[in-house]
């Protein structure tokens, strides 16, 4: 029971991690209507401009994390603007979108490779010593991921709820013609969700990186699919469904340690995702239209 | 001249794999449009499995470990490998093809790629790990009397042949009823199915064809080489063959395997000799991937259609008098009914 209360503490950090993620794939999912797969290299870009800002630079940790989120956005959103619009535009198929982001991938990977080489690399900060709170044990950077993800997720539910901007991006998940015929302007919006998405994908890497210690470029690539099968568990391109696919994958692969070799922890995850397919690929909350 | 004559034969088999490559991905993607993200797995489950049914059991002594090991003929070994492909893809396809949306078969391949990399290379037990497998046996060694020239040149026959099979088949399949069928679902799945079509039949026949034949150009590299570890299946080998699919021709059986000329061949072995950077060795590497990579994106926005593009079909056309039931073809056709818009 013990163990069992441990590894579910740190399925709260994984979850925590997953919901920035899965989150951040979902929003754009929902408003663009296709899958990005050259997602888990914006993680990269996020882990490593902190990398670049913190250590070589000498920036203030916190800066650096700050710096290097807001870079992602700006990456993802220049991404979106020069490579993924004009095609958008042209109204080339579904399925031509989706190579262009696999192609995209492997280009942001070699690019990051360039810069940063093969190596692993790690943040200069101290690890903490473990602090314990009733049955759970968490380090320190640990109980800054699960802070992070918690203000994050009030950040995406306030945005949605209560900002103009959210209300248009829920507009155009919905339909977005009809959003554009109704005046909403749906170049903009895209825009800021482009933003938005590589924003929390960058953010989500970072703490990615503070969870595992030492990291490498391709780190955030072997987690993509865990990502997709969050979001999927959720019901694709849709926010909340994201949150609890997120909670359900983290601390289902986390608890399966108790059990099994944690080696298979995604294995795991995969296996959620192929369930999810075979009996339920809506999702638990279905979007209308999207499966 | 014998290290020439051998770099040559190297050069061939490489091409004829590669053809053997796209042709599987070209009946997946350009005429069933299945979007297969890991077209390189398929490979290599075709080399592990002829590996591992080919060769004698593991010898713990050596620190060699994998499984099976069953020391079958090379000719038995070769169908089980090819076997194995066809029931990988059979497995994606029934998680995958059923009536969901292109994204999730993606998702699915490119999951179920990762995973078996990551499994293939962290387990040991499997295909030795991340070392691989090497001295697999090579059919005709003995016959090439151990002479490379000799063995590599009944290889380049071998695969040729092998090639030209799969390309009459990937014809045949391409004018049969079962290929149009693929193709018209390719367009629209939605108008095949009120036709009454098994859409997610047809689709899967096109998903384990396709891997059976990747996994034959797998048993050939493996034969060919006589190793494989996953350093020699990256997911940068995956775009190679979407590259030439892309640049030469989706749906056109000649543009895939001019493409696998083009991308696989010319490119990739032209840039081999491009000297190391010695600071850092990965560079060239590194710059090929991501011009890989971006001829992938250039080529879906300048020519999709590829350099050999599909040719249109060409049907039976009633010679109809009625002037407005031959503009019913396209809108440039139909001035004569335009109005003030």
């Amino acid at each position: 029971m013990k163990l069992f209360l441990l590894t579910l503490g740190f399925g709260f950090v994984s979850a925590s991690i997953y919901a920035l993620l899965s989150v951040g794939l979902s929003l754009q999912f929902g408003v663009t209507n296709f899958v990005n797969f050259a997602y888990g290299a914006y993680l990269g870009v996020g882990m490593l401009l902190t990398y670049t800002f913190s250590a070589t630079l000498g920036l203030p940790f916190w800066l650096s994390i700050v710096l290097a989120t807001i870079g992602t956005g700006i990456v993802s959103m220049l991404i979106s603007e020069f490579i993924l619009s004009p095609f958008v535009k042209r109204r080339k198929s579904l399925f031509y979108m989706l190579i262009v982001t696999f192609g995209l991938s492997l280009i942001l990977d070699n690019v990051l490779q360039i810069i940063y080489g093969v190596g692993f690399n790690e943040y200069p900060i101290g690890q903490s010593s473990p602090v314990t709170i009733g049955p759970f044990s968490f380090t320190g950077n640990q109980l800054i991921i699960i802070a992070i993800a918690g203000i994050v997720m009030i950040g995406v539910h306030l945005l949605l709820s209560r900002s103009r901007l959210g209300k248009a991006m829920r507009a155009m998940s919905d339909n977005a013609d009809l959003a554009r015929a109704s005046g909403i302007d749906t170049n903009m919006v895209t825009r800021w969700t482009w933003f938005i998405s590589g924003a929390l994908a960058g953010l989500g890497g970072i703490v990615l990186a503070l969870n595992i210690v030492s990291f490498q470029t391709t780190s955030g690539d072997a987690l993509l699919f865990v990502i997709f099968a969050a979001v999927i568990l959720g019901g694709i391109g849709q926010t909340y469904g994201a949150m609890l696919g997120a909670l359900i994958i983290g601390v289902v692969t986390e608890v399966s340690t108790v059990f099994i070799s944690s080696a298979y922890k995604q294995d795991i995850a995969f296996l959620v995702l192929v369930i999810m397919l075979l009996v339920r690929p809506q999702g638990l909350i279905p979007a209308k239209g999207k499966a | 001249m014998s290290i020439f004559l051998g770099y040559v034969a190297t050069i061939l088999v490489t091409l004829f794999t590669y053809n053997i490559f796209t042709l599987g991905l070209n009946i997946q993607f350009g005429y069933a449009g299945i979007l297969n993200f890991t077209v390189i797995t398929f490979m290599a489950m075709g080399a592990y499995f002829y590996a591992v049914f080919v060769m004698p059991p593991a010898n713990a002594s050596n620190q060699v470990f994998y499984i099976l090991g069953l020391h079958w003929p090379w000719p038995l070994a070769s169908i089980a490998g090819i076997v194995a492909s066809g029931i990988l893809g059979y497995l994606i396809g029934l998680i995958a093809l059923k009536r969901l949306r292109s994204d999730y078969l993606a998702i699915v391949t490119l999951a179920t790629g990762t995973l078996l990399y990551g499994l293939s290379g962290d387990q040991n037990k499997l295909f030795d790990g991340w070392a691989g497998l090497f001295s697999v046996n090579q059919p005709f060694q003995s016959v090439a009397n151990n002479h490379p020239n000799t063995f590599s040149w009944i290889f380049v026959v071998i695969s040729g042949v092998v090639m030209l099979i799969v390309w009459w088949f990937a014809n045949q399949l391409y004018s049969s009823p079962l290929g149009r069928s693929m193709r018209a679902i390719r367009e629209d799945q939605d108008v095949v199915d009120a036709f009454g079509k098994n859409t997610f039949k047809v689709r899967m026949m096109a998903m384990v064809i396709g891997s059976t034949i990747v996994g034959i150009g797998g048993v050939l590299t493996i034969q060919y080489i006589g190793a494989l570890s996953p350093a020699g299946w990256t997911t940068g080998e995956t775009f190679v063959v979407w590259a030439a699919l892309l640049v030469g021709g989706r749906g056109n059986n000649i543009g895939a395997m001019l493409g696998s000329l083009l991308v696989a061949v010319i490119f990739n072995e032209g840039t081999r000799y491009i000297p190391q950077v010695a600071s850092s060795p990965n560079l060239v590497p590194d710059l090929r991937n991501i011009i890989i990579g971006s001829l992938v994106i250039l080529s879906i926005w300048f020519r999709p259609q590829g350099v050999l593009p599909e040719r249109k079909a060409k049907f039976f056309e009633l010679p109809l008098k009625d002037k407005y039931a031959q503009t019913f073809g396209g809108v440039s056709a139909n001035q004569e009914l335009a109005t003030e818009v």
